[in-house]
């Protein structure tokens, strides 16, 4: 075992049989997935139709930053390699390198949210809110929306992280990682259309 | 070394292949876009069109890989697919609709 890891006692992981084969808590967790895919449907849909029903849209009122944006991109691209690092890691029982990966997670999750913030900052600062325009509206409402769902991620990162401390068993945390994989990576695949859309088309 | 880890290197190897991956195609597509406008003999709508395309290469590697679609039960990537299919059932109502008013 490389160092810097630290082996758990127990061995297997937490293995519960069910009709389908799959443990209730990822199908569960694929279920909800599928339904925001259609919230998240509805809004970027919402967003093309107003898009294509204006030729000049946004025109020079509506200028995002790319390299803000790309950087940011970047940045959740890293926290879902560390999320699946951060399983990997658990998959072979190194209990320390996965808390190392999920931390990372969640730093850069909040590094994400903190250049969200500054970006938000810089409108204000020039006037440019939720009501400037329709443009500004759709913007507001899809990186909003989406920012609470990287906020939500980092909260039950940060308590799975919190519950490997303190003795706690470690398969039932190796479950729940997955499940805070699955739902990161969902948060990461949004981002990843919403970026082209709003910054560089 | 045993078996295992080394199953787990190369899984973790394929991981950072991955994301480099999704980094490589996230920068091409900026590329694209600040070339496209000039450089590139592609109309805009052709530029929109290869951008999205790069977006949804990248979606599927992730939802593939670091999702484990690909290795999964098969029931998952149904349940994955499903709202798909009504998202393409809504785009047909939306485009319908665009033809008859225009």
């Amino acid at each position: 075992m490389a160092s810097g890891t630290h082996a758990v006692s127990v061995s297997r992981p937490l293995e519960v049989q069910t009709a389908t084969g799959i443990p209730s808590g990822k199908l569960g967790m694929w279920l909800f997935l599928a339904s925001e895919v259609m919230f998240f449907t509805g809004l970027i849909g919402a967003y093309i139709v107003l898009r294509f029903s204006n030729p000049n849209w946004p025109g020079h009122e509506g200028h995002l930053s790319v390299p803000i944006g790309t950087i940011n991109t970047l940045v959740l691209i890293g926290s879902s390699v560390t999320i699946v690092l951060s399983l990997a890691a658990s998959n072979r029982q190194a209990l320390t390198l996965a808390r190392g990966w999920l931390l990372a997670t969640i730093l850069l999750g909040s590094s994400f949210l903190v250049i969200k913030g500054f970006e938000y900052s810089a409108k204000f600062t020039h006037h440019i809110l939720p009501s400037t325009n329709v443009f500004w509206s759709c913007y507001f409402a899809l990186t909003g929306f989406h920012a609470l769902h990287v906020l939500g991620g980092i909260v039950f990162n940060g308590w799975l992280l919190s519950r490997t401390f303190g003795g706690a068993i470690w398969p039932p945390q190796r479950h729940r990682l997955e499940l805070a994989g699955l739902y990161w990576h969902f948060v990461d695949i949004v981002w990843i259309f919403l970026f082209p859309l709003l910054y560089l088309i | 070394m045993s078996g295992d880890v080394r199953n787990s290197e190369f899984g973790m190897r394929k991981y950072l292949v991955i994301g480099m991956w999704l980094a490589g195609l996230m920068l091409l597509g900026v590329l694209l876009s600040e070339l496209g406008g000039g450089w590139l003999p592609i109309p805009r709508w052709g530029v929109a069109v290869l951008i999205l395309g790069l977006s949804t290469i990248k979606a599927a590697l992730v939802a593939l890989y670091y999702m484990h679609l690909q290795s999964d039960r098969k029931l998952l990537a149904l349940v994955a697919a499903a709202p798909f299919c009504l998202i393409l059932l809504a785009l047909g109502v939306i485009f319908s609709s665009h033809l008859i008013r225009f």
